[in-house]
């Protein structure tokens, strides 16, 4: 038993499973990043499509594709504190 | 009569067989316990044997994928993939375990027969490493010394939870045992020379060195490990107990050797393991043969070498190492040239015209045993599964796969698709589909056991995909009862909504060809259409059955007819959803991206 103790402390020192959160948690906050400019991208194009008509089917893709955008920024924001 | 003393005859050679092996066991078994000497460097041969195959565990646990990255991303081209083959065997000292890799990235499809040809013609040139760490090290030094805090360390490092540390933990013990393995048959040579000199056995000639060539050969097979070999070879002639050029015949004899076991391994493996096995046998017979007819000058090349590699005129072990990768070498610079016209050979070979129905194409238990191309091999099969089910299903909707993926407008192919193809998919799914299916459950399950919680996660969504796609045959099963009864009928009105919804299908078919095919770099990109496609999916089966009632309410159908379509309308849903769900799996590689997707959502 203390053999396994003293291997998880030598583990500890050497951070491995820490570097590889690390790696995922950087990938995800480019991965936002990218998302966020998508959205915002998005937003103006509806408010140009939205002075035509708001009903067109242009507009409509656009709400639905920002409503996704929105939903994986929140799962990969979520994903980043799991 | 003739009957009866036939099977007399084959009872008493059965009974023979079966007495064979515990007499040559008792035998042997006598020979250890009476000979000391040759107890003590049998011994050696054991622990140096176990010493292989902790190293060979080791560094299957230790790389975690960097070995197998190495030998994916680095052998692009011929040189490279000698290079590499070179290189990974020297640090692994081990070709069977570089071999099995190649093996199973070939049958992957990760890499092509003459990157493969390359890596092992490079690992052959790598097991000559051994015997430079034997001659220079394991004879100079006193390595039992080194053994023993090795196998202490080692030990202690496997308590440990993390693969990379039991992994280092493995390698240690394993170059613990090399060690001790090679101090005890140094000790055993040594006390058998004050006994018996086997160098006074040594013969002349070309008949000696065909002699000690099919010695090498047979002790190869026997001990299935060529590295062994020449460990006892180097021992042995360092000890004095044979001479050089008796130790240089030995040594292409080993070469020759390690074909046989090579071969032997193959005949259990698939396709690609044989071309493999005949292309080894083709450069050994070839390199063997070179080495032979240039024994001498190739001996006179080592003694001009020799010096200017400060190895002694005395060293005779590590002149023998020196010539071991030379033959090697010159082996690689004969045959690599032709390695084009050798692919060209091995591609001709144990290639079956009918192929069974319903067999898997990149699966085999050898493939199972590499993460990286179990994960990949177990990918491919699952789009195998997809592209088969999706043909059944396609034509069950009487529609053709070349129209959907066309640049035709998509209501334009639904209508021009009107005549019923006639096609069994119970009989197609109990012959094709369902086993491919078994077979990735099958084998998924063996690839689990060598694999880590990520690599488990991997397969795991794999293994659903693949009950998805199954379940969209069943799915379209249904639909196809109900979509060829009104056809028969020929009503109108329920001819039409059943279009909607072949439409429906085409429109995602058609949408999920295009992501697998186009190289999307920005792969956020391509989730956030296929979500988008999943929100319009449920728009549009809101907007179905909105027509279902309207119908209903104008008497155009009956209830009858309303309840199979509302039915057929969940079924194309759930249709359109697996396939997108199959896309995000297969054909989206970033794991980060994947795990944003609908299915993840718990």
């Amino acid at each position: 038993m203390k053999v396994k103790k003293i291997m998880e402390q030598v583990e500890d020192f050497f951070d491995l499973s820490k570097n590889k959160q690390k790696k995922k948690q950087d990938k995800l906050l480019k991965l936002i990043a990218s998302l966020e400019q998508k959205k915002a991208m998005i937003k103006q194009e509806i408010k140009k499509e939205a002075r035509g008509d708001k009903h067109s089917k242009a507009c409509y893709n656009l709400c639905k594709e920002f409503k996704v955008v929105n939903k994986l920024i929140k799962r990969a924001k979520k994903n980043i504190k799991d | 009569m003739g009957h009866l003393i036939g099977e007399k005859l084959y009872k008493e050679k059965i009974m023979l067989k079966r007495l064979i092996s515990p007499l040559l066991f008792l035998l042997f078994a006598w020979f250890i316990v009476t000979s000391t000497d040759a107890k003590t460097i049998i011994a050696g041969i054991a622990i140096f044997l176990i010493g292989m195959h902790y190293m060979e565990n080791g560094f299957k646990l230790f790389s975690g994928g960097v070995l197998e990255t190495v030998l994916e991303k680095f052998t692009r081209t011929t040189p490279k993939a000698i290079g590499t083959g070179f290189l990974a065997t020297s640090v692994v000292q081990s070709s069977s375990l570089v071999s099995v890799i190649v093996i199973s990235f070939l049958s992957a499809e990760l890499i092509g027969l003459t990157q493969a040809v390359g890596v092992v013609f490079g690992s052959n040139i790598g097991t000559t490493t051994t015997a430079w760490l034997v001659s220079s090290l394991g004879l100079k030094i006193k390595i039992a010394h080194y053994a023993l805090p090795m196998l202490i360390f080692g030990v202690i490092m496997g308590f440990s939870k993390h693969n990379t540390y039991k992994g280092v933990g493995s390698v240690l013990i394993g170059l613990g045992f090399i060690f001790l393995g090679i101090a005890y048959m140094k000790e055993g040579f040594e006390t058998l020379k004050e006994g018996l000199d086997l160098a006074e056995y040594a013969m002349a000639g070309y008949l000696g060195i065909f002699v000690y060539i099919l010695f090498g050969a047979v002790a190869t097979v026997v001990i299935q490990s060529s590295s062994a070999t020449m460990a006892i070879i180097i021992t042995a002639l360092a000890t004095g107990q044979i001479d050089y050029i008796s130790a240089l015949s030995l040594a292409i004899g080993a070469n020759v050797g390690t074909t046989v076991t090579a071969i032997l391994g193959s005949l259990t493996s698939n396709k690609n393991g044989k071309r493999l096995a005949v292309a080894h046998l083709i450069f050994n017979i070839i390199t063997a043969a070179a080495a032979v007819a240039l024994i001498y000058q190739l001996k006179d090349l080592v003694d001009f070498l020799a010096p200017l590699l400060y190895i002694s005129e005395t060293n005779d072990a590590m002149k023998l190492a020196l010539f071991h990768t030379i033959f090697n070498v010159l082996g690689v610079l004969l045959v690599a040239p032709f390695i084009k016209p050798l692919v060209r050979f091995l591609e001709t070979l144990f290639c079956y015209k009918h192929e069974e129905r319903g067999q898997p194409k990149y699966l085999t238990s050898e493939v199972m045993e590499i993460p990286a191309s179990a994960i990949e091999a177990l990918r491919k099969e699952t789009i195998h599964l997809y592209d088969k089910s999706l043909e059944a299903a396609v034509h069950a909707m009487n529609l053709h796969r070349t129209e959907i993926y066309s640049d035709t407008d998509i209501d334009v192919v639904v209508e021009q698709s009107v005549s019923q193809i006639d096609i069994d998919i119970d009989k197609i799914y109990q012959q094709d589909i369902k086993n491919l299916y078994s077979a990735i459950i099958h084998y998924s399950s063996l690839a689990q056991a060598h694999l880590d919680a990520e690599g488990n996660n991997r397969i795991y969504e794999l293994r659903l995909t693949a009950r998805n796609i199954i379940e969209i045959v069943k799915d379209v099963r249904e639909l196809q009862k109900n979509l060829n009864h009104f056809k028969k009928i020929k009503h109108n009105y329920m001819i039409n909504e059943y279009n909607k919804l072949r439409s429906e299908l085409v429109t995602i078919l058609r949408r999920v060809q295009e992501i697998r095919e186009e190289d999307d770099e920005d792969e956020s990109a391509v989730l956030t259409q296929i979500e988008v496609l999943k929100e319009k999916t449920k728009d549009s089966e809101i907007a179905l059955t909105k027509n279902i009632d309207t119908l209903i309410r104008e008497n155009m159908i009956d209830s009858q007819m309303a309840s199979s379509l509302i039915n057929d309308v969940g079924f194309t849903h759930s249709i359109c959803k697996k396939l997108l769900n199959s896309a995000v799996i297969l054909w989206i590689r970033d794991y980060e991206v994947k795990e944003l997707g609908d299915e993840y959502e718990g």
